[in-house]
């Protein structure tokens, strides 16, 4: 299992359009992908689940990847939120 | 923010039925337009169309979003439609959706993203979307939500605070919340009060603690706390500057502090709580602020609390025939009437104004005498000081009990006559403690009342003609200062006003401003209303053509701070200030104490106390003032944007 610890930046936070974005990424890689944020954990690979979270433009979460192709999917999550989904 | 507070079932549709995803959407953009959330449909429809633009807002499952933050809309609010056959929604599971919502979100906030949050929580119950498939009405679409968000609003709460408790209690045994109460209230009631209680509020919910705060502002006291949370509550908190009624905390523990703690101190005060250091309170009778005083709150900040008490009891009175007698001399000068003795009662309206402002403005004395003396010595002390109060205007000294204008004591009359009014009040309460208890109540009812009249008489006889003097002196210095003078005291006093912005300064200021009202010094209010109101509108200036200096939170306080600004409420700034102190205060105060110089060398004057931009008709050299604001203002604004370091490295 691997994880990283991370801010959204992108100012309207994980509204739709990055959660869909992150979700359909996520879907692509087989292990299981799961984002903790204000003491919940939640399925990165549902759209719903994402927003349901509430994730806004300044939280601290974490990224947690568990299995075969831990590292490339972690890697892949990073770079989309660290590019703040293309938004400012 | 609940999902039934948005949702109406005025716009719901159930069991309709749609050719194509632009047909739902107009369906659903006339659903908001009959709610009355929108302003303008058209603006709302392109906002809607270019999301979808980017991108379907169908998420699988039978489930479409469409939403729009715009300027369109007027208020939040959410339209739904259900479509048993569906509609080709290009969703990315390929199937038809379902349950369309319709988000209408206004362009500040994050409220999109809550509600979003919030329908996802409940539609991810399978059960729900069914239900909400099956209605056959609006009502019971409306029915099948609410009772769901009530369920998972309930479960929701708990476990929270249950896990929460566990972490502090290795046992894992079942601990009650702890159960804080606060009650806060600064003197002018219109934003330290407010911040101070959402600070303890938002700081309790990050320590999962329940805390509720009482509002003593203004408008009355908001959100006020019942008996039985009382009875049920671990501790009080009371952060304020002025008196708050204090029975019903007998018993409690209960920490007091001044409300600026509450803001800024807000995790130290609940530990206090937490930790059972705050002492237990015995109301007293009526010697609470007795009792109070011999604790730890200075002397300085007890006369500062009093004082306050009866300014902010008094403003109403001169704020409401300040304006009405201003009104009166506008009223005479639009018809052009002889600048005589009779000015401002010339004109029937003219008169009818004046003649009511004054009434109003007749009260400014005993009210403010009255108020401080109650601050001090309770509900006895009210009318001694009211009788205090008044003797002050009227000037009655021994030689000359009718009244003689010479020894008219005026403000600095009734503030002493409210000191002296409370403190004889308390005198006269320890002087009869021999009484036995079934004389006590002949107390309220006859002794005090009468005593108290009686040496607050003879008290104000005998100082009205040395005070009368001073009163005099204090008003000639003002009137007849030179125009030099003039400007420096104005540029002091906006200046002061700037400094702490509500805090001690501001109020010394302002005192001193409403203060010069009673004795003709309207050049002095205005100086001084001005100096209040340069700040936040010089930080909504910086904020719009320095972007690069605030980070986006600050940029969207700062629209808010224009509109403070306007309203002459100082309060706007103090985000600011207390984020960057240093670089803020030096510019706001430059900026008012240019807008106050130029306010007072411009020879403009205010009669009324307060009111910001909604009593410009009524200031006297109206062009100059907004002058002395645009400047003020600008000032301000280049100050902040030299001084202010560039904020664009730390947001990217």
């Amino acid at each position: 299992m691997v994880s990283k610890e991370i801010k959204v930046i992108n100012a309207e936070g994980l509204h739709m359009r990055p959660a869909s974005a992150l979700a359909a990424a996520m879907g692509k890689y087989g292990c299981n992908v799961s984002i903790e944020h204000n003491q919940t954990s939640v399925n990165a690979k549902s759209v719903m689940h994402l927003m349901a979270a509430c994730i806004k433009c300044g939280a601290e979460i974490r990224i947690v990847c568990d299995g075969p192709d831990e590292e490339e999917a972690l890697k892949a999550a990073v770079s989309m939120f660290e590019a703040g989904f293309g938004e400012k | 923010m609940k999902i039934t507070d948005l949702l109406k079932k005025e716009s719901i549709i159930t069991r309709t039925q749609v050719a194509s995803r632009e047909e739902a959407i107009d369906l659903l953009i006339s659903l908001h337009e009959k709610a009355g959330n929108l302003n303008d449909r058209e603006a709302y429809k392109e906002s809607i169309l270019a999301r979808e633009a980017s991108g379907t807002t169908a998420i699988g499952d039978g489930i479409a979003i469409p939403h729009a933050k715009s300027d369109a809309v007027r208020q939040a609010g959410l339209a739904a439609i259900s479509l048993p056959e569906g509609v080709d929604y290009q969703a990315p599971d390929g199937k038809p959706s379902n349950l369309v919502f319709m988000i209408a979100a206004p362009k500040d906030g994050d409220l999109h993203l809550e509600v979003l949050s919030r329908l996802m929580i409940l539609l991810m119950d399978m059960d729900l979307r069914q239900k909400l498939m099956d209605a056959d009405t609006p009502e019971e679409f409306l029915e099948a939500i609410d009772e769901k968000e009530k369920e998972r609003y309930m479960k929701e709460a708990e476990p929270a605070a249950a896990v929460k408790q566990q972490d502090q209690n290795p046992t894992g045994q079942e601990k009650k919340t702890v159960r804080i109460l606060a009650v806060t209230a600064c003197p002018t009631g219109i934003a330290h009060t407010f911040m101070a209680a959402e600070a303890l509020e938002k700081k309790a919910k990050e320590m999962g603690v329940f805390l509720k705060a009482e509002t003593n502002g203004s408008g009355g006291a908001k959100n006020v706390l019942t008996p039985e949370e009382i009875e049920e509550a671990d501790g009080i908190i009371i952060a304020a500057d002025k008196n708050v009624e204090m029975v019903r905390f007998d018993g409690k523990p209960v920490y007091k502090t001044n409300v600026s703690a509450g803001i800024n101190k807000p995790e130290e005060l609940i530990n206090m709580i937490l930790e059972g250091k705050a002492p237990i309170y015995h109301y007293e009778g009526e010697k609470t602020t007795d009792a109070t005083s011999i604790g730890k709150e200075s002397v300085g900040h007890q006369i500062y609390k009093h004082l306050m008490n009866g300014v902010s009891y008094m403003l109403p009175f001169v704020i409401g025939g300040g304006i009405m007698i201003a009104l009166a001399f506008l009223i005479d000068t639009i018809a052009d009437a002889p600048r005589d003795g009779n000015f401002g009662t010339y004109t029937a309206a003219a008169a009818f104004f004046k003649t009511i402002g004054g009434v109003a403005f007749g009260f400014m004395m005993p009210v403010l005498a009255g108020y401080i003396a109650r601050s001090i010595a309770d509900r006895p002390g009210l009318a001694v000081g009211f009788v205090g109060g008044s003797i002050a205007t009227m000037g009655c000294t021994f030689a000359n009990v009718g009244g003689d204008p010479a020894a008219v004591s005026g403000f600095i009359g009734a503030l002493i006559a409210g000191f002296a009014g409370g403190f004889i009040v308390l005198g006269l309460k320890r002087l009869f403690r021999f009484l036995p208890s079934s004389l006590e109540s002949m107390m309220p009812v006859l002794i005090l009342p009468l005593l108290g009249t009686i040496l607050i008489g003879a008290f104000m006889c005998l100082i009205n003609p040395f005070v009368g003097v001073l009163n005099q002196a204090i008003s000639n210095g003002l009137n007849s200062m030179g125009s030099t003078s003039q400007i420096l005291l104005g540029c002091i006093l906006a200046g002061m006003m700037a400094i702490d912005m509500g805090g001690p300064f501001n109020k010394a200021a302002y005192v001193f401003g409403t203060a010069a009202i009673a004795s003709g010094g309207f050049n002095v209010m205005a100086a001084v209303m001005i100096g209040g109101m340069v700040p936040p509108i010089a930080i909504a200036l910086a904020t719009t053509f320095f972007k690069s200096k605030f980070t986006v939170e600050e940029r969207k306080a700062g629209m808010v701070n224009y509109i403070m600004g306007l309203c002459f409420i100082t309060e706007g700034a103090i985000p600011f200030a207390a984020s960057d102190p240093f670089r803020v205060i030096p510019a706001c105060v430059a900026g008012s104490a240019v807008a106050g110089g130029i306010s007072m060398a411009m020879n403009c004057t205010l009669r009324a106390p307060h009111g910001g931009i909604f009593v410009f008709p009524v200031v006297g050299n109206v062009g100059g003032y907004l002058l002395a604001l645009a400047v003020g203002s600008l000032v301000g604004m280049i100050l902040l944007g030299i001084l202010k370091k560039s904020h664009a490295g730390k947001a990217q």
